[in-house]
């Protein structure tokens, strides 16, 4: 795939890309403590969609109203919500690699995790009750979180009229491990509230309501399609800011709007389910190895990409050890850093 | 030609309070190959990319066809000029046809898809810079010379009418530094590029470019062509160095050698002064290793024309001269003889001797008599060179009797000399 001609077209790419995450969310939604055949989730979620509803009978199959509830209620937003994290976090990864012309750069690389981290700490801490649009303190504290670090490490970073990538990276990182140093205050002095904070910052998509996807549902899309529309951009990017300006780029507010569309989907995913480590790095790197560095294809295979992963991770980590629930954030790790060594292995004439 | 295609308004810029480049203006009229020369520090990089406008001049402008540039889109420059810079760093693994296609940038809207225009414009790029056997392969697994090319390849998919290059011949070894030269030049001759380049090779420099601008400390010391910027004055000036210039033997372009070599031993070599007296190319190779070894040199006298006069001019030493074919004159002579009088050594090649230039023998038996200290290389037997009928037999075997050192090849002369340069 590296040296001569691509193997796929892009729409042959993204078309079976997105028939695995559609197969992914149906086989997901019925794995659990109660087991549901890809027959009745079908029934069940296509009997609710607008138009074609009535083409699914009802009595083609037997569907248990329980059933019926727990795919709509209890799994199928948090199935989602995996999609939308998963989505978020490799596309959001791939921007800053790319920006940043560095293969381990991550959505957290400029220190907007902690920012989150500190927030959803402190809101837990705190035992916050506050409720916003059915949704908690904890993720609304993140998300400002995440979004005020942003904002820091931008402006700490710009030299006049410019944002070099260096100066980002090492604000991020300066601002990051003082954020860090507060999470790790907060928690020492929150005995109570420990575990659920230990917890959260594992990162984990239980218990999560249809409130959280839809409310992350825009910001994601969003920022994911300003991204899209950067895409060409990006792969001007990989060659120099230099030679990218000279290519006609504007290339400080094209870096200014990647850095702020990648760090909203960071926080989005932060504020939704925790801290979900190595999705955001491997991904894009697995998505690359396999179809190459052009941004206009990378960017949409590592959303959907990005969803299987971790529609299957959070299944797993359901399921696993029942009655208990894994943190997802153990299990991206756990699976997904071997696998990525096995592709290394496999192609080690190119690292990225 | 003829045409301004971009013209330098008084540019000047500086990094903090350390000023790069003061008051420089010239115009590059449209199909011109400029090279930019001076040494490390002078400001060429930086004045190029104030041309390319990734740098803003603090004072002066860029003028592009008669439009300032900062009043242009970067799309709009981007259309127009193209920058292949020093170094490219190409990490990700796209083929060489994709690289190329993102010179294609600035002519595609922002979800317009490369139509079959696009993909002809770059085959076209990849062909005339012999990439095109390259096309699938990945970048990262190029060579330095190949990535080079590939860089040139793209900004010309940009179908630009400016070409601006940044050292593009640094890091290459000789043979893909005039590949690319060769490269360049073509596109400047064939597709009328005009084309402006920063070099650090002077020689290849004044080889490839109708125009040279030479930089000293940020300021235009010197702008032509390279007859009149390569010269040892402005060389010794600028860069500190002395050279030998010559006219290159096949594209008669001025070729420089360095000279100087700033050693200790070289700095001591420079207080004792050596007079030779050469003729017919005997004296060429020995006046030149005694420069370069870092010796005052003097000679005489030398025929106008005559290969060793040509040596001496080209080492910029003094020389008494005669026209050619003729016999020397008393007013040679007496200028010889001063020459001779300042020397500390006087060399005498194995030079042929007729009745024009019996003189310079003559000249040689004043200095012996004085007690200077005379050299006299024997490598050919006096009597094969005597085209006198035995006079020049005569007074040669006078001279060698008259105590001088007699040696057989040049380089007994350099361990004679070393005996006088004074101790560290």
């Amino acid at each position: 795939m590296v040296s001569g001609k691509r193997g796929f077209k892009q729409p042959t790419i993204i078309l079976i890309l997105f028939l695995l995450l559609l197969v992914s969310v149906i086989l997901a939604l019925g794995i659990g403590a109660v087991p549901i055949s890809a027959a009745e989730t079908i029934g069940i979620l296509g009997g609710r969609l607008p138009l074609v509803g009535r083409l699914f009978s009802k009595d083609a199959v037997y569907i248990a109203p329980s059933h019926h509830t727990i795919v709509t209620k209890l799994r199928l937003p948090r199935v989602l919500l995996a999609v939308l994290v998963g989505s978020s976090l490799a596309v959001s990864g791939a921007t800053f690699q790319g920006l940043f012309k560095n293969p381990m750069a991550d959505p957290y690389i400029i220190g907007v995790s902690a920012g989150a981290a500190l927030g959803g700490t402190t809101a837990l801490a705190l035992s916050l009750r506050l409720r916003f649009l059915g949704i908690g303190a904890v993720p609304l504290f993140a998300f400002f979180g995440a979004l005020l670090t942003m904002g820091l490490v931008y402006n700490l970073a710009r030299v006049g009229q410019r944002v070099p990538v260096m100066s980002l990276l090492l604000a991020g990182i300066a601002v990051g491990s003082v954020l860090q140093a507060l999470v790790s205050l907060v928690t020492y002095f929150s005995e109570s509230e420990l575990q659920k904070i230990v917890f959260w910052l594992m990162g984990s998509l239980s218990g999560r309501s249809w409130d959280y996807f839809f409310l992350s549902l825009p910001y994601a899309l969003a920022s994911m399609l300003i991204i899209w529309m950067y895409a060409r951009d990006l792969n001007a990017f990989l060659l120099g800011e230099e030679p990218a300006q000279h290519l006609g780029i504007d290339v400080e507010r094209t870096k200014r709007h990647l850095l702020w569309a990648a760090s909203m989907l960071t926080a989005v995913a932060v504020a939704t389910s925790g801290l979900i480590g190595f999705v955001g790095l491997v991904v894009p790197h697995i998505v690359r190895l396999l179809f190459g560095p052009d941004h206009r294809i990378l960017l949409p295979a590592a959303a959907l990409s990005g969803g299987i992963f971790l529609v299957w991770v959070d299944t797993c980590a359901r399921i696993l050890l029942p009655p208990l629930e894994l943190p997802v954030g153990l299990l991206t790790a756990l699976i997904g850093g071997p696998f990525f060594l096995y592709l290394l292995r496999k192609r080690k004439h190119t690292l990225y | 030609m003829g045409k301004v295609h971009l013209e330098i308004e008084g540019i000047s810029f500086s990094y903090g309070a350390e000023p790069i480049l003061d008051q420089v203006s010239f115009t590059v009229p449209t199909g011109q190959l400029l090279g930019i020369i001076g040494p490390n520090g002078s400001g060429k990089s930086t004045l190029l990319r104030n041309i390319s406008r990734t740098l803003k001049p603090h004072l002066g402008r860029v003028l592009l066809e008669n439009r300032d540039i900062t009043s242009m889109g970067s799309l709009e420059i981007a259309r127009q000029m193209a920058v292949v810079p020093q170094e490219n760093s190409y990490d990700f693994p796209f083929t060489v046809e994709e690289i190329v296609m993102m010179g294609r940038t600035p002519h595609l809207g922002r979800f317009q898809q490369e139509g079959p225009r696009d993909r002809k414009i770059v085959e076209e790029a990849l062909t005339i810079t012999n990439c095109a056997h390259l096309a699938h392969k990945a970048v990262t697994e190029l060579s330095g010379g190949e990535r080079q090319r590939v860089t040139i390849a793209r900004a010309l998919a940009q179908e630009p009418k400016i070409l601006l290059l940044d050292e593009p011949t640094a890091h290459l070894d000789i043979n893909h530094q005039t590949e690319i030269l060769n490269i360049v030049r073509r596109l400047n001759r064939d597709l009328g590029l005009t084309v402006i380049m920063v070099l650090h090779d002077l020689n290849l420099a004044s080889e490839y470019c109708d125009q040279l601008l030479l930089l000293k400390g940020g300021r235009i010391f010197k702008m032509g062509p390279p007859q009149e910027v390569i010269t040892r004055e402005s060389i010794a000036a600028v860069y500190g160095s002395r050279v030998l210039i010559r006219r290159h033997p096949l594209h008669g372009r001025p070729q420089i050698t360095i000279l100087s070599r700033n050693t200790a031993a070289a700095q001591r070599k420079r207080e004792i002064r050596v007079h030779v007296v050469g003729g017919g190319g005997m004296a060429a190779a020995l006046m030149g290793e005694l420069v370069y070894a870092g010796y005052q040199v003097t000679a005489g006298v030398l025929n106008i024309g005559d290969s060793d006069w040509e040596q001496a001019k080209a080492l910029g030493i003094p020389t008494v001269e005669a026209p050619p074919f003729s016999p020397l004159t008393e007013e040679a002579h007496a200028k010889n003889l001063r020459l001779i009088e300042q020397a500390q050594w006087v060399i005498l090649a194995p030079i042929p001797f007729g009745e024009g230039n019996m003189k310079n023998l003559e000249a040689l038996q004043v200095a012996a008599a004085r007690g200077q200290r005379v050299i006299v290389i024997d490598g050919i037997p006096i009597h094969r060179r005597d085209y006198t009928g035995g006079r020049a037999f005569e007074e040669y075997q006078r001279l060698l009797a008259m105590g001088v050192a007699k040696v057989k090849e040049e380089a007994e002369i350099h361990q004679l000399l070393e005996e006088e340069v004074p101790p560290q």
